[in-house]
């Protein structure tokens, strides 16, 4: 029985899907079988960021509506066969989505793999309702900003109601990244600090990612980041993924700009 | 450094008249002889040479250590009682007036005011934790917070404690109070004489966690 993570963030743009995307493989690099699952039902972008575009033949509605099973609609990663995705339906939209029949499908893949990782809509709406309702575990991202921030305590607060672990009695695991960070705006005080963030969400932290331009042409090439060793982004990704894995991985403070010797020279003198 | 300690009987005084200063001394020499005279205020040559010939250790113009009498002493605790006596009745008065002005149901909430909630008491409400922004608390009552606030408050009670951050947005019988005048500790916000009166309660921030 594997277990189920929603990836959430309330507003948009904050980087839910490269989050999910970095995630699924670095879970998959570490040997567990891990699916990603996209519930922008209408929206789908995932299959583009995983480099998958072009293999998507069935989408979660197909399979919900039993047009297609699961086994068909599955699709393997190229890089890591640990690694399965299941596309979003581009032509329909979020209103087709039922309860009932997201919990068969979250209890189908659930049986198959150790990690589920669902990949919310932006909003609060019933899309985003669907896909944390029968999650165990959220992942929230935020960006150091406050409209973020604002949304993503939104989110929480509908997960801690309306999620179907919640309303059993049980908690529902909440784990933050903090995505986007520049280390220079956070010690000139532009960028709020993640013990700010963390006082006011309240949740435990997961990791910090930095603010890396890499990503943008990670995304758009369908290459996840994490596959980057020199990226900064993933080895963020990296440490997060260990996290979850059960490692036990040091918080690395990327809120202090970490400046080269040359420069540290040169800072000197100034 | 070698150093040792005595204690001294010191005579100090002021010469007024130089005759009968050495007369006094003259008659009471066995009494001082082993005294450190002090002598604050004039002090001519003949008395130099006459202390000198008498072979008195004298000091001219020096400030001692006061020691303070008994009595002194007494006075000062008694001040001192009598200041905390007043501060404790000040402190009860207040107490009194401010739970004369309670309601009866209170309500008592432990968990963080997220953003989108709203919480709507009839009465009083005693909130230990945070109001994030996007959230709202309205009481008909009074309002005590104890952690920051971030969001809007919408308060009809005689009074409210909280800490507001300037993000937050308190509507006090039905008027918007000045964030700025909310500085960054707690305060009580009152309704007196038809007036919002708001005064911090105490010049640090409290930490209320055991």
């Amino acid at each position: 029985m594997g277990i189920v993570i929603a990836v959430i963030s309330g507003k948009g743009g904050v980087g839910k899907t490269t989050a999910t995307a970095n995630i699924g493989l670095g879970i998959a690099f570490n040997d567990k079988k891990c699916v990603v699952v996209d519930f922008d039902i209408g929206q789908r972008n995932l299959d583009m960021v995983l480099g998958l575009e072009n293999r998507v033949v069935y989408d979660i509605v197909q399979v919900m509506e039993g047009e297609a099973n699961i086994k068909q609609a599955l699709i393997k990663s190229k890089v890591n066969e640990n690694l399965h995705f299941l596309a979003a339906s581009q032509t329909k939209d979020k209103s087709v989505l039922e309860s009932s029949k997201v919990e068969k499908l979250v209890a189908e893949l659930k049986e198959s793999f150790d990690f589920v990782i669902l990949d919310a809509p932006a909003g609060i709406e019933s899309g985003y309702e669907h896909t944390i309702e029968f999650a165990d575990a959220a992942i929230i991202i935020v960006n150091p900003e406050v409209s973020s921030i604002r949304d993503a305590d939104r989110a929480i607060g509908i997960l801690d109601s309306k999620s179907a672990k919640v309303k059993a009695g049980e908690d529902v695991a909440k784990y933050l990244i903090i995505n986007r960070i520049v280390a220079d705006m956070v010690e000139s005080g532009e960028m709020l600090k993640s013990d700010d963030i963390l006082e006011i969400l309240n949740i435990k932290l997961l990791g910090k990612v930095p603010e890396d331009k890499g990503v943008i042409d990670a995304s758009n090439q369908g290459k996840p980041v994490i596959l980057d060793k020199k990226s900064i982004a993933g080895q963020a990704y990296k440490r997060i993924t260990g996290r979850l894995c059960g490692e036990k991985v040091d918080m690395k403070d990327i809120e202090i700009s970490d400046k080269g010797l040359f420069k540290k020279l040169t800072g000197i003198f100034r | 450094m070698k150093s040792k300690q005595y204690s001294v009987k010191v005579y100090e005084t002021t010469i007024t008249n130089e005759v009968a200063f050495m007369e006094f001394f003259d008659n009471n020499y066995t009494l001082f002889k082993d005294h450190l005279i002090v002598i604050s205020g004039n002090l001519s040559s003949t008395i130099k040479v006459y202390l000198e010939n008498k072979k008195l250790s004298y000091l001219h113009d020096v400030s001692l250590p006061k020691g303070r009498t008994r009595k002194a002493l007494e006075k000062e605790l008694q001040a001192e009682q009598t200041e905390r006596a007043v501060l404790a009745q000040i402190s009860q008065n207040e107490i009194n007036r401010l739970s004369s002005q309670l309601e009866n149901n209170l309500t008592v909430l432990d968990e963080m005011i997220r953003s989108g909630r709203e919480v709507d008491i009839k009465g009083d409400l005693l909130l230990l934790n945070r109001v994030n922004s996007g959230a709202t608390i309205k009481t008909t009552g009074n309002l005590i917070i104890t952690k920051v606030v971030e969001g809007a408050i919408r308060c009809a009670g005689h009074f409210m404690m909280l800490t507001a951050s300037p993000k937050a947005n308190i509507v006090f019988h039905g008027v918007e109070v000045d964030n700025s005048l909310l500085e960054d500790r707690l305060n009580r916000v009152e309704l007196k004489n038809n007036e919002i009166i708001i005064t911090p309660v105490l010049k640090k921030e409290i930490n209320w966690a055991l």
